[in-house]
């Protein structure tokens, strides 16, 4: 009776620590090739739509696909009108199960985008992230921000304080000294 | 900030014939069970995993990437197979540790546990005539423990029933001698579960037997054939240690009963 009781027992353990080892292997690799393959698709596709979306310029990196740039133009009726603002994109390799990290490469006075290292504070880019987004929405929601400024989730407390305080104007004449300073394209 | 760029989803993913994830062609078809949306079934799963991630116990549900709704399974394949977020991680709402255990004494030699619990006693002392208010809920795990499925409500019912149906019909037969009662069961039961558990069924049977015949609740049972079988189960004993002390007088009455009269 031991003896044939034992190996069944055994038996079973094995088969899950086997079944768990390969679906490891199998992941890492899936995680690698799926995010090249996907970053492909959306590569090829922003290629095919570049004039659907005017505002968003989306470029790769000419040697590592995981690194793109854009240049998004700040929304209009915002003290970041007529503004051109250089976003980075830093992919990881569990793309798109994982968000990617961006942030603004030209400076910008906005409640939610830290002054010094144009961090983002964005629910989508943290704990909200869905595999549905990709670059050029996850674009589309920073230029939704930037039009409408979370001031109690602040990561630039001296503009957050202003809109806290209700004072629109001092915030939007210093977003726009900003917008004016580092985010106008240069002209010729 | 939840508010925006929720509807920009729908745009990016270009046509409706790529899976959202990849933003390639389908592969495997798979639905969420709530809200219906599509996805290939690796992509789906990749996801549901890295969510379960997360948190320290595997939720229940995983939230839609297109629309946010909370689906609790997975729906593909041409039988419309139901795979749940939680079987992943192997321990799954339903599946506990004591299924585990019930699962696992399907693999060792039937009849260990005749000597303490006696069946011809049950039999002879005609103690099927009393309803076991046990029964159901032991019979619904039994099984869910056998198809490693959680829904295995509507053959419960039925062989809780057929097994119901023998008690009423044999109190009108009281000359019967023990044998062919036990032996009626037996057919009835093995007919009622054959077609469902098929190769297993005699096995069954036999267990079914001797969980009527101990008389416990199902935790004081679960102890004793634990106990019996020498198994350690870091899990389940800490909660059943709570139920032995009223549980326990019941079990060497018992012994000793069978002791005395029948061995």
């Amino acid at each position: 009776m031991r003896i044939y009781r034992r190996p069944n027992h055994f038996l079973q353990n094995v088969q899950v620590v086997a079944v768990g080892s390969s679906y490891l292997v199998q992941s890492a690799a899936y995680k690698m090739q799926a995010s090249r393959a996907r970053l492909f698709k959306e590569y090829k596709e922003v290629q095919r739509e570049k004039s659907a979306d005017p505002d968003i310029q989306l470029v790769c990196d000419d040697s590592n696909i995981f690194k793109w740039t854009a240049l998004i133009k700040g929304p209009s009726e915002t003290p970041y009108e007529a503004g051109v603002f250089q976003l980075a994109f830093s992919v990881p390799e569990q793309y798109p199960l994982q968000p990617p990290q961006v942030r603004f490469l030209t400076k910008i006075f906005h409640p939610n985008v830290h002054f010094k290292t144009g961090e983002i504070c964005l629910d989508i880019l943290k704990n909200a992230w869905s595999p549905a987004w990709t670059l050029q929405s996850v674009c589309r929601a920073i230029i939704a921000l930037m039009a409408h400024p979370e001031p109690d989730s602040p990561l630039n407390c001296d503009s957050g304080n202003l809109l806290r305080s209700g004072d629109i104007r001092g915030f939007q004449s210093m977003a726009r000294m900003y917008t004016n300073l580092a985010a106008m394209p240069k002209k010729g | 900030m939840d508010s925006h760029g929720q509807g920009d989803n729908d745009g990016s993913s270009g046509s409706s014939n790529t899976c959202p994830i990849c933003i390639g062609p389908f592969h495997i078809d798979s639905y969420l069970d709530k809200c219906f949306h599509k996805f290939c079934r690796n992509c789906i799963l990749r996801w549901s995993e890295v969510v379960a991630g997360r948190h320290s116990k595997p939720p229940s549900s995983v939230k839609c990437p297109l629309c946010k709704t909370e689906n609790t399974s997975i729906i593909h394949g041409t039988s419309f197979q139901k795979h749940y977020f939680n079987q992943d991680v192997g321990s799954s709402a339903f599946f506990s540790d004591a299924h585990k255990y019930r699962l696992q004494c399907y693999y060792i030699e039937p009849g260990t546990l005749t000597d303490t619990f006696s069946v011809s006693l049950y039999w002879k002392s005609n103690k099927y005539v009393q309803k076991n208010r046990f029964l159901f809920n032991w019979l619904r795990r039994e099984l869910q423990a056998l198809f490693q499925k959680e829904d295995v409500d509507i053959i419960a019912h039925h062989l809780h029933g057929s097994i119901d149906s023998l008690g009423s019909s044999k109190t009108k037969a009281p000359g019967d001698s023990p044998g062919t009662k036990q032996e009626e069961f037996k057919a009835l039961v093995s007919q009622a579960a054959e077609p469902f558990l098929r190769g297993r069924t005699s096995r069954f049977v036999e267990e079914l037997e001797l969980f009527l015949a101990s008389g416990l609740t199902i935790e004081a049972y679960d102890k004793v054939y634990i106990q019996h079988l020498g198994w350690k189960y870091d899990e389940l004993t800490p909660d059943d240690d709570d139920v032995i002390p009223e549980s326990t007088p019941v079990v060497p009455s018992l012994s000793l009963f069978n002791d005395d009269d029948f061995e």
